[in-house]
Formats: C-alpha cells, sequence, structure tokens
C-alpha cells in the first residue's frame, strides 16, 4: 500500500514532513550517544512507519539509516541495564554482600539527605 | 440524512480527549497520595515555606478563627503573587521576549521534573523498598528528565509523548501542592477558582490580554498547555460538516507561580473540507455555530509555551516552592482552533488540509494541577469524597466545554469544577459520610 508509508512519523498527517524527518531523526540519533537512549527508544518510536515498512517504494533510505541505528542502540543499551538491574535486585546480599548496602537506591538517598522532602 | 451520531463522535471526541488526561492525572495522584500520605506524620512534619503559606505557616493546635484568618491571608498573598508574575509576563510578551519566555518555561519544566519528579521517586521507592540501584536510578531519572524537558515544548516529537510528559508534570506539582495544610489548601483553591474568572472574563485581566496579544499576533501562547490530539477528518464522501473546534484553555500561574490560570475557552470552527461541498448538517449545534463560511479555518499548532517562571528564589528557604516551579501552568487556558483569519488562502491546500496544522481543544496545565489538587486532598479524607469530587469536577468541565461552544472565546476552566468540587467535598464529608457510615455499620442499608 503506497499510502501507507506516505508519512515517515506515527502521528501520521500530524507530525513532520519529510524533509523536517531526517533532520529530527538525525538529531535523535546523536544526542541519544550523550547517555539518553530514551532518545533513540523515541526516535525508533517516532519513526515507526519507516522500520515497519522497510520495502516500499517510498521507504525514506536516508531516516532508516538513524532509525534502525536508533533500533540497535537502544536494544543494547536495554540488554546492558536490565541484566546490571536484575543482577542487582535479584542477587541481593548473598551476591554482592557490604556493597549491595552501599548501592541501594534508598541508603544512597539517605546518605545524602535526598530523603523526606516529598 | 446525516447518520446519527456523526457529530456527536466528533465533538465526543474532542471532548474526551481532554477529559482522559484529567482523569489520568487525578487517579494518579490520588494513588500517590494514598500511598505516601501518612497522617500522623503529615501533621508533625516540618513544612517548607512557600509561597503558598509565607505568611502563615498553619499548625494543627490553632483555633478554628486562627487558621481561618492565617489560611485567608495566605491566599490573598498567593494570588496577589500570581497577579504580579502574569502581568509581568504580559508585559514581556507584549514586548517580544517570546524566546525567553519559551526557554524559561524549558528552564522551569527541567526544574520539576528533576528536583520534583526526582524527590517524588525517591520517596515512592522508600516507601516500597524498591531495592532498586543508584546507577540504574540515576540513568533512568536523567534520561527522563532530559528528554522531558526536550519534549515537553517542542512541535517535533510524537504527540502521546508530549501528551504524557505534560501529565506528568501535572501529576509532579499536584502531588507536591497536596502536602499544603488543609485550610490553606481550601482557601488557596477558592482563591484562585475567583481569580481565574476574573483573570480571564474581565476586560484588564492579565489572561485576556495574553490571549488576546497571541491571537492578534497569530502565535502561540508561551506557556504550557496541554492540547488534545486534534481529530483529523479525512472522510471522502463530505458528509460531514464543520467540525467545532474547541479551546479551552486555562492559564494557570503564568510566572511560575502557576496559579490562577484562568481557563479560555475559545471555540474554533474547523471546517473539514474534503469535497468542494461544505455542507453543514442540518444538525442544530453545528449551524449555530457554523460561522456559514466555507473557509477552511487552518488552525496553528498551539504549542502552549509555558510562561515563564519568574519565582523569587529568596522565598525558598530549601527547595523552590511549588507554586515557584510551576511557571508554565497556565491554569485552565482553553485555546479553541484559531487561525482563521488566514484561511481564504488555504483553501486550494485541502489535500494539506491535514498538513496545515489542526488544533485540539487546550487545556492549561494550571487546571490538571488544581484539579488534581482538589482530589488529592479528598483523597486524604476517604475514598467517598474522592468519588464525589471527581465525578463534581468532570461534570464541571463538561459544563465548561459546553459554554465553550456556546462563547466560543476563551474561557476559565477553574470556576465552575472547583466550585462544585468544594461544594460536594464538605457536602459529602458533613453529610453524607455520617449516613452512610453510620446506615452500614448498624447493618441497616448498603
Amino acid at each position: 500500500m503506497a499510502g501507507r508509508v506516505e508519512w515517515p512519523t506515527i502521528d501520521g498527517p500530524l507530525g513532520l514532513s519529510h524533509q523536517d524527518s531526517v533532520a529530527y531523526a538525525r538529531r535523535f540519533f546523536n544526542f541519544g550517544f550523550l547517555c539518553l537512549p530514551f532518545l533513540w527508544a523515541v526516535n525508533c518510536f517516532y519513526f515507526w512507519p519507516v522500520l515497519r515498512h522497510p520495502n516500499s517504494h517510498q521507504s525514506h533510505p536516508e531516516i532508516r539509516r538513524y532509525v534502525v541505528g536508533s533500533a540497535i542502540g537502544f536494544l543494547v543499551f536495554a540488554v546492558i541495564l536490565s541484566s546490571w538491574s536484575l543482577t542487582f535486585m535479584i542477587g541481593g546480599n548473598r551476591l554482592f554482600g557490604q556493597v549491595w548496602d552501599k548501592l541501594v537506591m534508598y541508603n544512597v538517598a539517605d546518605r545524602y539527605g535526598l530523603t523526606g522532602l516529598f | 440524512m446525516e447518520p446519527g451520531g456523526s457529530i456527536l463522535e466528533s465533538i465526543g471526541q474532542e471532548i474526551i480527549g481532554v477529559m482522559s488526561p484529567v482523569s489520568i492525572c487525578m487517579f494518579l495522584v490520588v494513588l500517590l497520595v494514598y500511598s505516601l500520605y501518612n497522617p500522623a506524620t503529615a501533621t508533625n512534619a516540618v513544612t517548607i515555606r512557600t509561597a503558598a503559606n509565607l505568611v502563615y505557616m498553619e499548625s494543627p493546635t490553632d483555633s478554628t478563627a486562627q487558621k481561618l484568618e492565617g489560611s485567608l491571608l495566605n491566599a490573598a498573598v498567593f494570588i496577589i503573587i500570581i497577579a504580579l508574575v502574569t502581568f509581568l509576563l504580559v508585559l514581556l510578551y507584549y514586548y517580544n521576549f517570546t524566546n525567553f519566555l519559551v526557554y524559561y518555561t524549558r528552564f522551569s519544566a527541567f526544574a520539576v521534573f528533576s528536583s520534583m519528579g526526582g524527590s517524588v521517586l525517591l520517596s515512592l521507592i522508600q516507601h516500597f523498598n524498591f531495592p532498586v540501584d543508584a546507577v540504574t536510578f540515576c540513568i533512568l531519572h536523567f534520561n527522563f528528565t532530559i528528554v522531558g524537558t526536550l519534549f515537553v515544548l517542542s512541535s517535533g516529537g510524537p504527540i502521546v509523548l508530549k501528551q504524557s510528559y505534560m501529565v506528568a508534570l501535572g501529576i509532579i506539582v499536584a502531588a507536591w501542592f497536596a502536602k499544603l495544610p488543609e485550610w490553606t489548601t481550601w482557601t488557596l483553591l477558592v482563591a484562585l477558582a475567583i481569580y481565574d474568572l476574573v483573570a480571564v472574563l474581565s476586560p484588564g485581566g492579565p489572561l485576556k490580554l495574553l490571549v488576546e496579544l497571541a491571537s492578534s499576533r497569530d502565535e502561540e501562547l508561551p506557556a504550557l498547555i496541554y492540547e488534545a490530539r486534534p481529530t483529523v477528518e479525512m472522510r471522502n464522501s463530505g458528509v460531514r460538516g464543520s467540525t467545532l473546534g474547541l479551546l479551552v484553555g486555562g492559564i494557570s500561574g503564568d510566572n511560575g507561580r502557576s496559579t490562577g490560570g484562568g481557563v479560555e475557552l475559545q471555540a474554533v470552527l474547523r471546517n473539514d473540507n474534503n469535497n468542494g461541498n461544505e455542507n453543514r448538517d442540518g444538525e442544530s449545534i453545528i449551524n449555530v455555530l457554523e460561522n456559514g463560511s466555507n473557509e477552511i479555518e487552518v488552525v496553528r499548532e498551539d504549542v502552549g509555551e509555558s510562561s515563564p517562571l519568574i519565582g523569587g528564589s529568596n522565598l525558598m528557604e530549601r527547595l523552590p516552592s511549588p507554586s515557584e516551579r510551576r511557571n508554565n501552568d497556565n491554569a485552565g487556558l482553553l485555546e479553541g482552533n484559531t487561525n482563521s483569519r488566514g484561511s481564504r488562502e488555504n483553501e486550494s491546500q485541502r489535500e494539506d488540509f491535514a498538513e496545515t496544522g489542526l488544533r485540539g481543544l487546550k487545556l492549561g496545565l494550571g487546571d490538571f494541577v488544581f484539579y488534581s489538587v482538589l482530589v488529592g486532598r479528598a483523597a486524604m479524607y476517604d475514598l467517598m469524597t474522592v468519588y464525589a469530587c471527581y465525578l463534581a469536577i468532570i461534570s464541571g468541565l463538561g459544563c465548561t466545554l459546553i459554554l465553550l461552544a456556546v462563547c466560543r472565546h476563551a474561557l476559565p476552566a477553574l470556576p465552575i469544577s472547583i466550585t462544585l468540587g468544594i461544594m460536594f467535598y464538605f457536602l459529602t464529608r458533613l453529610l453524607m459520610e455520617p449516613f452512610v457510615v453510620g446506615a452500614s455499620t448498624s447493618l441497616v442499608m448498603f
């Protein structure tokens, strides 16, 4: 369906035009390297039609490059972070010993006096 | 004969587009208050001195007269501060400091997400003993803050993301405001409703000036305004007549004091012109509201720029007061789709109708906040009051939207809902609750 990928963004006619999309996709991709994997996720989410229909005749190869890069980056980040976080949560004291108490967030917040503010 | 319900579909869709985020915001604030509120510690806690309790710090040992007097003073001072900040905002906007306003709004959104949002998250983690580690938390919080700051005011990201961040902003600020002491909260709400009414409807009101300035320049307001997703109608049958674009906008706390925005409802008629035929349906409401022309009203996307928070940082002893952080809450500014003026030349752009930027109903962020504050306060008493206040607020919002359809200019969104909400809260608390509890414990009814 040619009409389906007419709009590169998920918002369809309310989103960006083709020209603006390239600039935005590039900006999201580049800024994501500043420890902002959420931006990569937003990039993939926003340009989902570009990811979804790679073989349409309007497949926007420029946008697609950045979106696929963002998707890969976000997946890598998600795997790393979730493996670390789950290990921390499930392993707990048994696995980490004393370090666990030093790293867990509520203790860190206590140490810096950040609790009880709200 | 128009298939029945087609008008209701579009208007209903627009109304739901405003009511669902308000409901979600209220629901999440109630959840927050329920999980984190501890009446024993709340009354003894050291309250930080914010702009809202500058004059009088309420303590549970004061007499009723003292509390009443003190809270009235608090409310008066707060309203004066808000009014001053709003006038300052109008002045800045008048002299075309719009860029400064935008950056200030972004800064205040950043401050809210990082500091106030961070403390809410920390309290939640501590309350539920969630064993997240510091590294993960910092990364996630950092991402949340930065992405929120980037997308809450820009026109470039997914609409649903922008709306979610607006709702998150409303939740965070409402959760902080709900921590104010009780008498102060109620008098503040009443005072804000009155201020909203005056500021939006009276000829010299700051919010009215702001909206008129923005519409005369055909620009978006520099404030935080929630905009519902425009309903794009691309029907080829040409059956539909114009859709009523309603704008309900409330400007709250333009200058960071975030309070009192008026809700401005501006109704805009959008013509759905897919064919050349402008056949207005015979439906009475649409006919009454239609201006009869067949021009396409192109509404520009209003990016609700948040009004800059011009906070007096010297007022904050520890953290910036929630009211200060709320710079960009434009309370209850309902903006309808405007920009019908330049639409004649757009008739040729019928295919590009959607591209030219439809507008949805707009509701200022201040309205979200103060509705949620009311419901949060009701949650601190009992669930019954929560239900009563929620229904009251939603019906008030519905009445306001209907009024918007009739009046077609900016209307305040706070007064009707807050009045009904407060009325229902006190009626429930004083009359209904003893009756229901007494009847059910005596196994008479319920």
